[in-house]
């Protein structure tokens, strides 16, 4: 197997065996890991903890990749904060979203340490903007704007930021054990979090980013999106899943987006246990990993 | 000098490592900033005829430089006018590449959905730019350099195109449902990263839209502007607007003064638009400020349809 590397050697990349190397997700992934452990979210770029928590959920089941997925947590142990949750980067400091994907993997490692105690506690002390007073009440003097319910409480990508579907999901789907293990302030959290996004619900009846009206005007949903609220949702009452399972099927044969395909597989393989046949995500770091994790084994894991 | 370069020295120096930059005062912009419009009555005539004559009246040097071009891919739809036009990003492509740009690249951060490439592929910029896959970035998710001061403290942006000799900002000509129009400076926010600031970027609405536009307009004194008003959006734009033919294309080295030029045919008054006014401390936004070349804003004047809200926009 080549090494990163010699995959930069000459300046550019080697197309012909990224493309053979593509045909095989966690080949690919275990041939694009960085010196320093992580991952670029392309082969060759430079490591950011997104697509290095994804691809170590990816090999986390790889017997062969021990070393790498060593490899890969030192590199995460050198970015964790001392106030919580992970760095974006070598380089871009501060506690990052990413993070609730870091704790999903020490869920999925059995890894349960003061990094992770921390990251829970950033994560349950962060929510997004909107639920400020100061907030509230620009909500509720121009409630047309952007309609939401303001007292429900999700997750921003970067504090200090509104609430949106992606970071909120991904949250939830970190929480999860905890909250099903009884811990108070994750149950609550992971309710009104759930709470969110059944509100932020597009019409249509899928989700987008986030903003389901703006200014009297329905906004149409992602796919992507759609599949990562179905996801955190994680068998919510309120879902009438078999027909949603029904669309989530019909959107992966219909769309274009290899990083929607990703996230539409991800979500039948967690409620139907199936993945639906991938075909090659080229170099795309992301959509290579989202594919290959077992997120029907992860979002089952206690 | 009629330029003057904000950004320090060697900020592409180290791969994957953030360089801080730091302002330095105001760019001395043109005092009366040259504008040219152009008129193009449909994508089926001949583009690079007419941004050739657009850059000729705006005496546009590009020989030698780095250049990227800057689409606006905020979200797409197949046959739609949510982005911009391929056709004009490959005359632009082609245009610069004439006028011996040393390389000529184009990169976009979308700010609503994350696969760029896919929105590439359905906006059809693979099929009419040869050697797309090559060119082009996906600004969300590359190195970084960090700039301060900026709004808020600091920000960081796509090392790509801090990188580079010029940012053509190739933008559509639309209404906004929040800054009452989005233009080649609006379009700059596509330069900041979404692995960071995530999908959408919405610490720049923290900031303030105006704001935060304001200070790219400041970040970037070495850009151009190509605002395609051939077909825009009028309504509830930027997403969800009508298609309005208006039959022009405005370009420039001042971006505050391009935009205050394309709000004018719009029938929107710039100095309404609170970036605009942000951007050019009024001394280029008045139309007497500007020399326009090419067509009249009177001859292309499109009166595009405003929602309620910004109803007192419109031009008197």
């Amino acid at each position: 197997m080549r090494s990163p590397d010699r995959m930069r050697q000459a300046g550019s990349l080697d197309w012909h065996w990224m493309a053979q190397c593509a045909e095989s997700g966690l080949a690919l992934l275990r041939a694009a890991q960085n010196p320093d452990g992580g991952w670029g979210y392309f082969p060759g770029n430079a490591s950011w903890l997104e697509p290095t928590a994804y691809a170590l959920l990816a090999l986390s089941e790889e017997a062969e990749a021990r070393r790498g997925i060593d490899r890969g947590m030192r590199l995460l142990d050198r970015w964790v904060l001392s106030a919580g949750g992970w760095q974006a980067s070598e380089a871009v400091k501060g506690a990052h979203w990413a993070s609730s994907l870091v704790v999903t993997l020490h869920t999925a490692l059995g890894r349960h340490d003061e990094s992770t105690a921390r990251a829970v506690d950033w994560l349950l002390e962060t929510s997004g903007a909107e639920t400020r007073t100061v907030s509230r009440i620009a909500h509720w003097l121009s409630p047309r704007t952007v309609e939401f319910d303001a007292s429900l409480s999700g997750w921003p990508w970067q504090p200090g930021t509104s609430a949106w579907i992606e970071p909120t999901a991904h949250v939830l789907m970190a929480l999860r054990h905890l909250a099903r293990g009884g811990h108070p302030g994750a149950r609550e959290r992971v309710a009104a979090g759930q709470a969110m996004l059944l509100e932020r619900r597009c019409r249509d009846g899928g989700w987008n980013y986030g903003n389901r009206r703006v200014l009297g005007v329905d906004l149409p949903s992602h796919p992507e999106t759609t599949a990562l609220a179905l996801m955190a949702l994680d068998g919510h009452p309120e879902i009438r899943w078999g027909e949603m399972l029904d669309r989530v099927e019909r959107l992966y044969r219909e769309t274009r987006s290899p990083w929607a395909r990703a996230w539409l597989g991800a979500c039948l393989l967690q409620y139907r246990g199936v993945r639906p046949e991938s075909r090659p995500a080229g170099n795309d770091l992301l959509v290579t990993a989202v594919e290959a994790i077992r997120w029907d084994r992860i979002m089952g894991a206690a | 000098m009629t330029r003057r370069r904000f950004l320090e020295a060697g900020v592409a120096a180290s791969a994957g490592l953030a360089a801080c930059r730091t302002p330095r005062a105001p760019a001395s912009r043109a005092q009366r900033p040259a504008v040219a419009i152009v008129r193009a009555s449909s994508y089926r005539v001949d583009l690079l005829d007419c941004l050739w004559r657009g850059a000729a009246a705006c005496g546009l040097e590009a020989r030698g430089k780095r250049v990227l071009l800057k689409p606006n891919l905020v979200e797409c739809e197949r046959g739609g006018v949510i982005h911009t036009q391929a056709e004009v990003l490959a005359a632009a492509m082609e245009l610069f590449e004439r006028l011996g740009a040393a390389e000529v690249r184009i990169g976009e951060g979308p700010g609503h959905r994350r696969d760029a490439f896919f929105l590439a592929e359905e906006a059809g910029y693979r099929a009419a730019i040869p050697g797309f896959e090559g060119r082009f970035t996906d600004l969300n998710r590359g190195d970084v350099v960090r700039v301060s001061p900026f709004p808020g403290g600091e920000i960081y942006l796509a090392r790509t195109a801090a990188a580079a000799d010029l940012v053509v900002s190739v933008a559509r000509m639309k209404t906004h449902h929040w800054a009452g129009a989005t233009l080649s400076l609006k379009n700059l926010f596509g330069v900041i990263p979404g692995a960071i600031y995530g999908w959408p970027k919405n610490r720049l609405h923290q900031i303030g839209i105006a704001q935060a536009v304001a200070a790219l307009y400041r970040t970037f004194p070495r850009a151009f502007a190509i605002v395609d008003g051939i077909v825009g959006m009028e309504g509830n734009g930027p997403v969800q607007g009508r298609p309005r033919a208006c039959g022009a294309l405005v370009m420039g080295s001042d971006l505050a003064a391009v935009d205050a030029t394309a709000c004018r045919v719009m029938g929107i008054d710039p100095m309404k638009i609170e970036y605009l006014r942000l951007a050019g401390h009024g001394r280029c936004l008045p139309e007497a400020g500007t020399e326009q070349r090419g067509e009249s804003i009177g001859s292309v004047r499109t009166p595009f349809a405003l929602i309620p809200e910004f109803q007192h926009l419109r031009l008197a």
